[in-house]
This record gives C-alpha cells, structure tokens and sequence, in this order.
C-alpha cells in the first residue's frame, strides 16, 4: 500500500474522511476526534495519534500487527477498499429492503388476483360477528330507544300487521314464539334483522351471532347485517326460531340451501303470508323475510328501505345506533320498538323494564296494541 | 456517526408507537368490546385478533408485540445509537430483521388463512417494517465505524495502544 493511498480521503470503512471538507458543519470536535483515531482510515492519525507514524504504518505488511494509525491492528484483516466495502453494505441494506418489498408486493398481488376472493366471487363470506358490533346492537341506550319511537322521517318505517283472533304460534313446543323466515342473500332480511336482533336483544341473549350481507347482484347489493344461521337465542318471555331458507352463496340460478323449515313451521308461513291477512300479498307465494310474531303481529317484506345503509359497514351502522338523530338507527329502531311492542302483546307486557318504557309504548299505541 | 441524525429519533417514536398499537392489541385481545375498527369484507379486526394464528405457543401476538417494541425501543435510545459497542448494533439489526420476517408470516397468516385484515395489526407491521428499512440501511455505516474496535470498545480521541 502507497503512503499517498493511505492518505486518500475516505479510507477505512467509512465513505467519507472525518476532516474532509465535504463534511457536515454539525459534526462535533469529539467525533471528529473519535473519527480521526479510527485505526482502520487511511488518513494518517494526527494529533494525540501521532505516535503511529504514517511511514511505519504503511511500511508494515498488512496484518503484521502492527499498530500505526494507518494500518491494521493486530489479527485484523487489512480494511477493505472504502467505496467498495461502502457500496456493498448500502447494496446489501438495500437489497433487503427490496426483498421484503417484493415478497409483500407478490403476496398482495397472488391475492389478489387468485382465487378464493369472497368479492369477486358475488357474496360475502357469512363469519362471526365482531363483540364490538354485537355490543352495540344488543346495547342500544334506552334514552335512543324512547328518543326516537316510532319516528323515522327519513326511512318511513312499515308497521307490523296485527292479526288479533289468531291461535298463538307453537314451535318446538313453545310459545309465545317468534318466527323468523328468512334468507341470507334478502337485502330486505339484511335491513331487518338490525332490528329484529335488537328488539330480541332486550328480551333475551343472542349467542353466536354471525355477519354477512346480502346478495351482490340482487338489489341494495351487499347491504351489511348478520345472518341467524348457527346462532342461538334464549329468552325468559319469548321462544325464537330463526329460519334462513338460503344462503347469499349462488348455487345455479339461486343459492345454497341452508335450512329448510319444518311442516309445521312451513305451513305456518304459507297461512299467514297470504292476501287473507297480508294486504297485497299473493296466495302461493313466499317472500322473504316473513316474521310472525305468535301469530299476532306478521311482518313480511321490509319494514324499511334497506337504501339506508347503503355504503355502511357493520361496525358503521352499529356504532351509529347509539345516535337517535342517525337516519340509519332511526329506522332500526323505530321497527325495534315496533317489534318490541308485538312482543310485549305476547307476554303480558313483561318485562315491564322494557314493555312500560316510552318508546314501546308509543309503538304499542300505534299498533293498537295498548 | 454525522449520517445518523434523523435515525435515532425517528426509530425511537416509532418503537414508541408501534409498543402503543401493542399495548392497545394486548388489551383488546382480553377484552374484545375494547377493540375499536371498521368491519367489512375484507377488513375485520376481531377475526384476525380472535384467529388460531393470533396465538403463537400459547401467546397471544400482541404480546410478541410488546416484546419485540420494548427492547427495540431500548435499542433506538439516542445513546444506543451513538455506542461503539458493536452488540448493540447487531442486536438491534438482528431484533428488526426478526420482526420483519414475522410481519412477513402474519401477512401470509392474515391474506391466505384467516382471510381479513386488522387494520391495527397493519400498521403494527408498517412501523416495522419502516424500523427495519431505517436500521437495515444504517447497519452498513453504523456497523463500519465500529470496524476498527473490538468489541465493547469505545471510542476515544486517545492514541489507540500500540502492540508488539
């Protein structure tokens, strides 16, 4: 090695010389004195280094073990060529970085563009339902529910029919019963089950509730909501059986079939949603969702326009629901109340905590039902 | 140590966010009403937080979270950075690669098997992933000037001793 190398600027494993006037004016005199004692620089040491002189540290064969400032020390390897070493480390750093990047970006891209997307496929997967949306649907605050009684300005919301006279509705062996007839790819089932499960929810506890949402080709496409296939509902005053016909998965020209309804259960469905007690519906056919509610209030069809929550994820619309002037919840929970009160015509109006509140009982008064 | 001025302070704030995201996610992983995101198709906190693979060995991921950000965090202080001590360097290259390559299996975890995303994960795995392009990048200058000493040795404005 030449002494005149050893004195190139940037020797070592640093890309610039400490002194070099290229240098950052913030470097501090201590760095710039730690940086002039590296031993591995080609600069010659000065100063307090001065002792290792430039003419012995560059007459040593490398590795010799000598100590001058501008050799070696002892049992280390000559320092490589600056820039090279320099450029190999940033090469290398960098290569990293655009490994994982590329790694990311392939992962991304194979999702992407590979199969299995719920999306692309039309429906969306039917998976548990978050606590924190469950929380706020079966939690709504009772102030809401007695804000907004049956005002629903923006989304008008329909009444059940009341059909008095009728034998009360027994499945399982139970009664008073709720029968829910339903479908997972309805858009109409999707607006109504926010307010079935939360007019249920003050009666009772829901368990294993899943989300979903609607047909993404039908119309109100992918309305968000959950589905009551596979969840359990037990309640002290009311025995739920929610029904889905089908799921939002397409099977041919329709969709998958997920439960099928029992004679009983059937021929139920097949009495009330009929012209006889529906105004305008039509002998023979069956549109989803149909609600009896122990054969005293029907509802069938949307009790709302589920236009509403349109663009609304689920944890958007439940976290609305704590917000009387939200249109979205107004609706919800004026068919909540309206619910609620065909309930509380069931049992006797217990539990009171809930028949007796004011926004029940304005439904109740709508109904006819007080 | 004049190419590291941003490097120290900016990877310490984001140590210090990401153990905050971790803190959040180790809480809400015990108690789920807790968690805070959006829900749709394809984005569902609770479905990734709640999975098989937000446990590894029986603990929780979040909690990796939180022993993976503590010592980073150590790692980044202003004084860490300036150490010659060449095992701090490394420990802090090697703590970032490591936290890459599992941000790297959680992606895989959360795109092919669980099928959603956590937005509160993902931003666990931004920082760091900005932590490792930050130390990664710096590891060739920061390493290179610790070269010349062994190790655990420091820098001094002294005449290095001369051998034999």
């Amino acid at each position: 090695m030449a002494p005149d190398q050893n004195k190139r600027p940037g020797g070592g494993n640093t890309p610039k010389p400490p002194a070099t006037p290229s240098r950052p004016s913030g470097q501090s005199a201590k760095d710039k004195s730690r940086a002039q004692s590296r031993p591995v620089t080609g600069k010659a040491p000065t100063g307090k280094s001065g002792k290792a002189s430039g003419t012995a540290g560059t007459t040593r064969p490398s590795g010799s073990g000598g100590k001058g400032g501008n050799t070696p020390r002892p049992g280390r390897k000559p320092a490589a060529p600056p820039s090279r070493r320099g450029l190999s480390g940033a090469v290398m750093a960098w290569g990293a970085v655009g490994l994982v990047v590329i790694v990311v970006g392939v992962l991304v891209i194979v999702k992407a563009t590979g199969g299995g997307n719920a999306s692309a496929a039309g429906y969306t997967p039917v998976t548990p339902a978050p606590a924190a949306v469950v929380h706020d649907v079966t939690t709504i605050p009772l102030s809401v529910y007695n804000t907004v009684g049956v005002t629903s300005p923006t989304a008008p919301v329909t009444p059940p029919i009341i059909v008095k006279g009728q034998p009360p509705l027994v499945i399982d062996g139970k009664t008073p019963t709720m029968l829910y007839y339903g479908a997972e790819y309805c858009p109409y089932c999707a607006a109504e089950r926010w307010a079935v499960t939360a007019a249920l929810s003050r009666f009772g506890t829901w368990a294993g509730l899943k989300i979903t949402a609607s047909s993404h080709t039908d119309v109100d496409a992918e309305t968000h909501t959950f589905s009551y296939y596979g969840a359990t509902y037990t309640s002290p005053y009311i025995y739920f059986k929610g029904i889905e016909a089908v799921s939002n998965v397409p099977s041919g020209n329709y969709y998958k079939t997920l439960m099928v309804p029992t004679k009983q259960e059937y021929a139920d469905v097949t009495k009330y949603e009929s012209p006889t007690y529906i105004p305008g519906a039509t002998a023979g056919e069956i549109g989803f969702p149909f609600i009896s509610i122990n054969n005293l209030a029907l509802i069938s069809g949307p009790s709302y326009d589920p236009g509403i929550l349109q663009g609304q994820s689920w944890s958007q619309i439940a976290s609305g629901l704590s917000d009387p002037t939200n249109p979205a919840t107004q609706a919800i929970v004026a068919t909540a109340n309206y619910i609620s009160a065909s309930i509380c015509a069931t049992t006797k109006n217990a539990p009171a905590s809930v028949c007796m509140t004011p926004g029940v009982q304005a439904a109740a008064k709508a109904l006819k039902l007080s | 140590m004049h190419t590291l001025r941003w490097q120290p302070v900016t990877t310490l704030l984001l140590s210090l966010a990401g153990l905050g995201v971790s803190i959040y996610l180790t809480i809400t992983h015990f108690d789920k009403v807790l968690l805070v995101c959006d829900t749709n198709a394809t984005i569902n906190c609770e479905k990734v937080t709640t999975s098989p693979q937000s446990e590894i060995l029986g603990i929780p991921v979040a909690m990796l979270g939180l022993l993976f950000f503590v010592p980073m965090i150590l790692l980044c202080l202003p004084a860490a950075w300036r150490s010659a001590d060449r095992r701090i360097h490394l420990a802090r290259l090697v703590l970032s690669v490591t936290g890459v390559g599992m941000i790297l299996y959680l992606i895989i975890a959360e795109l092919f098997i669980i099928k959603a995303i956590c937005l509160w994960c993902s931003s666990v795995h931004l920082i760091t992933f900005v932590l490792f392009v930050i130390i990664v990048t710096s590891a060739p200058l920061v390493l290179a000037q610790d070269d010349g000493l062994d190790d655990g040795e420091q820098w001094d404005d002294g005449p290095l001793p001369q051998g034999a």
